[in-house]
């Protein structure tokens, strides 16, 4: 079975009776989890058809439509919502994808995760804690095991670093941390990056620790970035920079940490559709997100939309969401924050749980996505398409 | 007769910048318990202080505190860190921290007589 709890996508979890192997503390309980809604319409309990005729009326209302998400949903049902948006003229809005549209449009190297096992000898978590948000990567891709060319593993031949506001639980398991002011995280890049030019930075940080950095990077056979998307990390711009610095004396690549299991396939399908990047709303991203606005880059702000529909994202739990007034309706395979206050809840099967579908690993890998147990609840895209049809 | 802080004493402050960070925990207790348990309200409801800090504001583990952020107010429990990191206050990502703005967000930080608020009241829309 194929775990959906985070963007690793592990495809070695067996689920039996009583238990989930395999499966790190996340996926268990994302596999398990019983916290699931009702249909509800104005917080009271509908049947399954009034709450999608509710919500079909609000779509055909609206008009100023967002949708909001996408990266809890299997593929299948992103390409639905795709084209329920066109059809009602809704604004997409997907969070943390803008990594991705740098890979997919190849301002940056990149490369798969067997390919990091493999290979990879030196490593950097940039604004990213992975032990707390994709458990596994260290065990099965990035440190722990041992590789085609890195048969000492850790112990030898891998360095793995921490670049982070905090000393997070992964910076405690690493060779090295450096912990950055949260706002001076361009001047500790700018630093970085004069080092690798050899130079000795004009910076408050510790010179001599950069520039030891910048040697243990400069060396690298095959390196790579995995970068956070959250506040975190530092800003995108400074990220690619960094690359194309790193890549004038060494090999580096970068790999996205973002929430969300499907969002590689979102950054995809709306590239190709639209051929250009999606609206990146990295909305705790320091430099987009100017007076807790959650308009992103242009587009519909969402305090003005009027109506905004959450695919698998629970909005006011991810954003500073005050003064969000429009229609709120969701669909989600369990009960969130946002859906207590929505207007219309529609609950459907979870991707790769109770519905099958497909994914997109965060490397770029398909990943087919089998049934673990039936339910009898509507799938996303049998919700979403039934929507189509009525709006 | 003593004089307690709130009744006409204002309370120490500190301010700190407030960064929002994972927890593998608190996505746990999330999904395995719902996201109005109580179990995930005490992952959530937290800052991690520095030992200086909390020193300046005269708490100690596991006091209650109230955080002032530029978009609102949230009643935490202090966790004292193990490294040093003056002027920073660590809350998981979530409601509590989206309450008060977009990270880094500043805020002050103060002595609270009051308890945790359940999530539906943290949030009001």
């Amino acid at each position: 079975m194929v775990c959906t709890g985070c963007a690793l996508l592990c495809d070695d979890i067996e689920v039996g009776e009583n238990d989930c192997r395999h499966a790190c503390r996340i996926g268990d309980a994302h596999i398990t989890s019983t916290n699931q809604i009702d249909p509800m319409v104005n917080r009271s309990p509908v049947d399954m058809d009034t709450a999608i005729k509710s919500a079909a009326e609000i779509l055909v209302s609206a008009e100023k439509l967002v949708f909001v998400g996408f990266g809890n949903l299997v593929t299948e049902a992103q390409a639905t919502g795709i084209e329920l948006a066109e059809k009602v003229g809704a604004e997409i809005k997907t969070f943390h994808t803008g990594i991705f549209d740098d890979i997919l449009d190849g301002r940056v190297k990149t490369c798969t995760l067997p390919e990091v096992r493999d290979y990879a000898d030196i490593i950097i978590f940039l604004g990213c804690d992975p032990m707390n948000t994709h458990p596994r990567l260290l065990s099965r891709y990035a440190y722990y095991p041992r590789g085609e060319k890195r048969q000492h593993g850790w112990e030898e031949d891998r360095t793995a670093i921490t670049i982070d506001p905090r000393f997070s639980h992964t910076a405690s398991i690493c060779k090295d941390s450096y912990v950055i002011d949260p706002h001076r995280q361009i001047e500790f890049m700018d630093a970085l990056m004069d080092a690798l030019l050899s130079k000795v930075p004009k910076t408050a940080y510790d010179k001599k620790r950069i520039l030891k950095l910048a040697g243990t990077l400069k060396k690298a056979e095959f390196g790579v970035i995995f970068a956070g998307t959250g506040a975190a990390a530092p800003p995108r711009d400074a990220i690619i920079r960094l690359m194309d610095r790193l890549n004038e004396s060494s090999d580096f690549r970068l790999l996205s940490l973002a929430p969300g299991y499907n969002l590689r396939s979102i950054a995809e399908q709306l590239r190709q559709l639209h051929s250009r990047p999606t609206d990146d709303c990295d909305v705790v991203d320091s430099d987009s997100n100017s007076g807790g606005s959650n308009g992103g880059d242009g587009g519909i702000d969402l305090h003005k939309a009027d109506c905004i529909l959450c695919l698998g994202f629970d909005l006011m739990n991810s954003l500073p969401a005050h003064g969000i007034n429009g229609k709120l309706i969701v669909i989600d395979p369990n009960e969130t924050l946002t859906s207590r206050y929505a207007d219309v809840v529609i609950p459907c099967a979870a991707g790769g749980i109770d519905a099958a579908g497909s994914a997109v690993r965060m490397d770029g890998e398909p990943i087919e996505l089998p049934l673990i147990r039936e339910s009898g609840r509507l799938s996303d895209v049998a919700i979403l398409k039934r929507l189509l049809e009525v709006v | 007769m003593k004089l307690e802080f709130g009744e006409f004493l204002a309370a120490p402050e500190c301010k700190v910048v407030i960064v929002a960070c994972p927890d593998v925990f608190r996505t746990e207790a999330g999904l395995r318990h719902g996201k109005f348990s109580s179990e995930y309200r005490e992952l959530s409801a937290v800052i991690v202080l520095d030992p200086t800090d909390m020193a300046k504001i005269e708490v100690k583990d596991s006091d209650l505190v109230e955080v002032l952020g530029e978009e609102g107010v949230v009643i935490v429990r202090v966790k004292e860190s193990e490294k040093e990191h003056p002027g920073i206050g660590y809350v998981p990502e979530g409601a509590w921290a989206n309450v008060l703005g977009a990270g880094p967000a500043s805020a002050k930080v103060r002595r609270s007589q009051q308890g945790i608020a359940a999530i539906e009241d943290v949030y009001h829309r």
